[in-house]
């Protein structure tokens, strides 16, 4: 492969991975405003279930990044 | 109650973002792409869109295009997972454009949603909204980012901030933006230490009742009462003489204040934000500030970086003074490229308040018929790093004060503008050095 294909296809999958990432971020906010606010902690229980979901497919989105960089 | 339209295809990220978003009191409807929030402008106007930048069928930005043709009027913050792109997006930023880049907090909505309404307050500001951050601070750098980060962190608490940093930073801006990202009722009350007479602190501080001394003619409120429910910046809080330190340490922590002559006691209830030009090093060795005071005024304690160490502000700063100066005066003058580089060579060590002077100064030297920007071919200042190269200069009949400021500034120059290193090879105290600078103004500020 090329080096600017791999450079190409490397920031796609960053860019993918930042998908995961913002659903980490956006869900760890809702825990927060639930604990702060004594809402009902299903909510937050979900919303925890996503993040531990959203770690898997950023970790494996990392893991497409490294084998990528040994290819090239 | 804002209306609000998210579009993004991460149906996860929306699912959440709308909880998020309901929460903090606005509507929100959702699309999944260009064509889906097409349907939802076609019969629904909205006052925001957040946006994603990277749709299944097409950019964010071709509904940008397609609201401008249709009139329609909303503000639009384009999301990114590029943070690269955010060069660009900030280039077709304008007054009701905006972007964030991923991952979001709920920090960043918020932010974005009250801006809107902050606009709608000032619709005649003179700089471009999206390029303030908390409506007063510029600058994208690095630094800058984590500044904004710990203004918003604080701000949503009642902790007692202390800012630090070289004269010139911009403290009061930053304890105007503290006051502003909080949930603060009253106003923001701002009180110059050192500029007020011992015998009058007490007065300023805490108020006096009528009579209470020669010419306390009527009674008077104090700083800490006047900023009821809202913020109390007390500029250059190292200043204070160190025998009055007891009284507001006593305020501090009792949140009450008797007035100068008074007996009754008022409760108050302030956030105290605090600046000092004067490192943690030096307070703690010069004793100029009581240790218990410190800890009580400085809970969150900031340090504000100099400019030289953010040189990639000093374009967007520069662009934003000289764009505040050509509305005040109707001129159209210009900052080209080789001003901008130029601007960025110089190391400001009277930081942004020297370049926004020199900007003036500029300003006035250069042609109004015209747009180009005289800019001096040297920016040099008694501040100036390049003075370093001076060889001392002492002559017959000058005066021994004018002998005692050279000695003091060839005295700098050695040690790199260490105060305490200073002091100790001319065998006066660190305080006395401070004294004799803040009295020949021209080293301070």
């Amino acid at each position: 492969m090329s080096e600017t294909a791999s450079n190409t296809n490397i920031r796609t999958l960053i860019h993918d991975a930042r998908g995961p990432l913002n659903r980490i971020s956006m869900n760890a906010e809702l825990v927060k405003m639930v604990i702060e606010n004594d809402l009902p902690k299903e909510k937050a229980v979900l919303a925890l279930e996503k993040i531990i979901v959203a770690c898997q497919d950023c970790s494996e989105k990392l893991q497409d990044i490294s084998n990528l960089q040994k290819d090239s | 109650m804002l209306n609000v339209l998210l579009v993004d295809d991460d149906a996860e990220f929306t699912d959440v973002a709308c909880h998020i978003i309901e929460f903090l009191g606005h509507e929100v409807s959702v699309a999944g792409n260009l064509k889906e929030a097409n349907q939802w402008l076609e019969h629904q106007s909205f006052d925001h869109i957040l946006l994603d930048f990277m749709l299944p069928d097409g950019s964010g930005l071709h509904l940008i295009d397609d609201l401008k043709k249709s009139g329609k009027d909303a503000y639009i913050t384009l999301i990114t997972g590029h943070p690269s792109v955010k060069g660009m997006l900030s280039g077709l930023c304008g007054p009701k454009i905006n972007y964030l880049v991923k991952p979001l907090q709920r920090e960043d909505i918020e932010t974005v949603l009250n801006r809107k309404s902050q606009k709608r307050a000032t619709p005649n500001t003179s700089l471009h909204s999206e390029s303030l951050h908390f409506g007063c601070l510029i600058g994208e750098s690095p630094q800058m980012l984590a500044l904004y980060q710990m203004i918003e962190r604080v701000a949503n608490t009642q902790a007692n901030v202390m800012l630090m940093g070289e004269s010139g930073v911009g403290k009061e801006v930053v304890a105007q933006a503290i006051h502003s990202a909080s949930k603060a009722t009253g106003p923001l009350v701002t009180t110059n230490c050192g500029a007020m007479s011992k015998e009058l602190i007490g007065s300023e501080l805490f108020g006096h009742e009528k009579g209470a001394f020669t010419g306390a003619v009527g009674k008077k409120d104090g700083v800490f009462v006047r900023a009821e429910n809202g913020t109390l910046f007390l500029d250059e809080v190292t200043e204070m003489p160190i025998d009055m330190q007891p009284n507001l340490l006593r305020v501090l922590e009792s949140k009450r204040v008797t007035r100068v002559g008074g007996t009754k006691e008022i409760d108050v209830n302030c956030r105290v934000v605090s600046a000092t030009n004067r490192s943690v090093e030096e307070l703690a060795e010069d004793k100029i500030l009581r240790e218990d005071v410190y800890f009580r005024l400085a809970v969150f304690p900031i340090n504000i970086p100099a400019l030289r160490e953010r040189k990639e502000d000093i374009p967007l700063l520069a662009q934003a003074f000289l764009a505040e100066l050509n509305q005040e005066n109707g001129t159209s003058l210009e900052l080209k490229e080789e001003h901008l580089a130029k601007l960025a060579e110089y190391e400001w060590p009277g930081n942004v308040r020297e370049l926004r002077h020199a900007i003036h100064r500029a300003f006035i030297m250069s042609d109004p018929k015209t747009s180009d920007l005289a800019l001096p071919s040297d920016f040099q200042s008694p501040f100036g790093q390049s003075s370093k190269s001076h060889a001392t200069n002492i002559a017959a009949g000058q005066t021994i004060e004018d002998v005692e400021k050279e000695l003091i500034r060839a005295t700098l120059e050695q040690v790199n503008d260490n105060k305490t290193a200073a002091a100790e090879m001319l065998g006066i105290s660190t305080k006395t050095l401070y004294n004799r600078l803040h009295a020949y103004g021209d080293f301070e500020e």
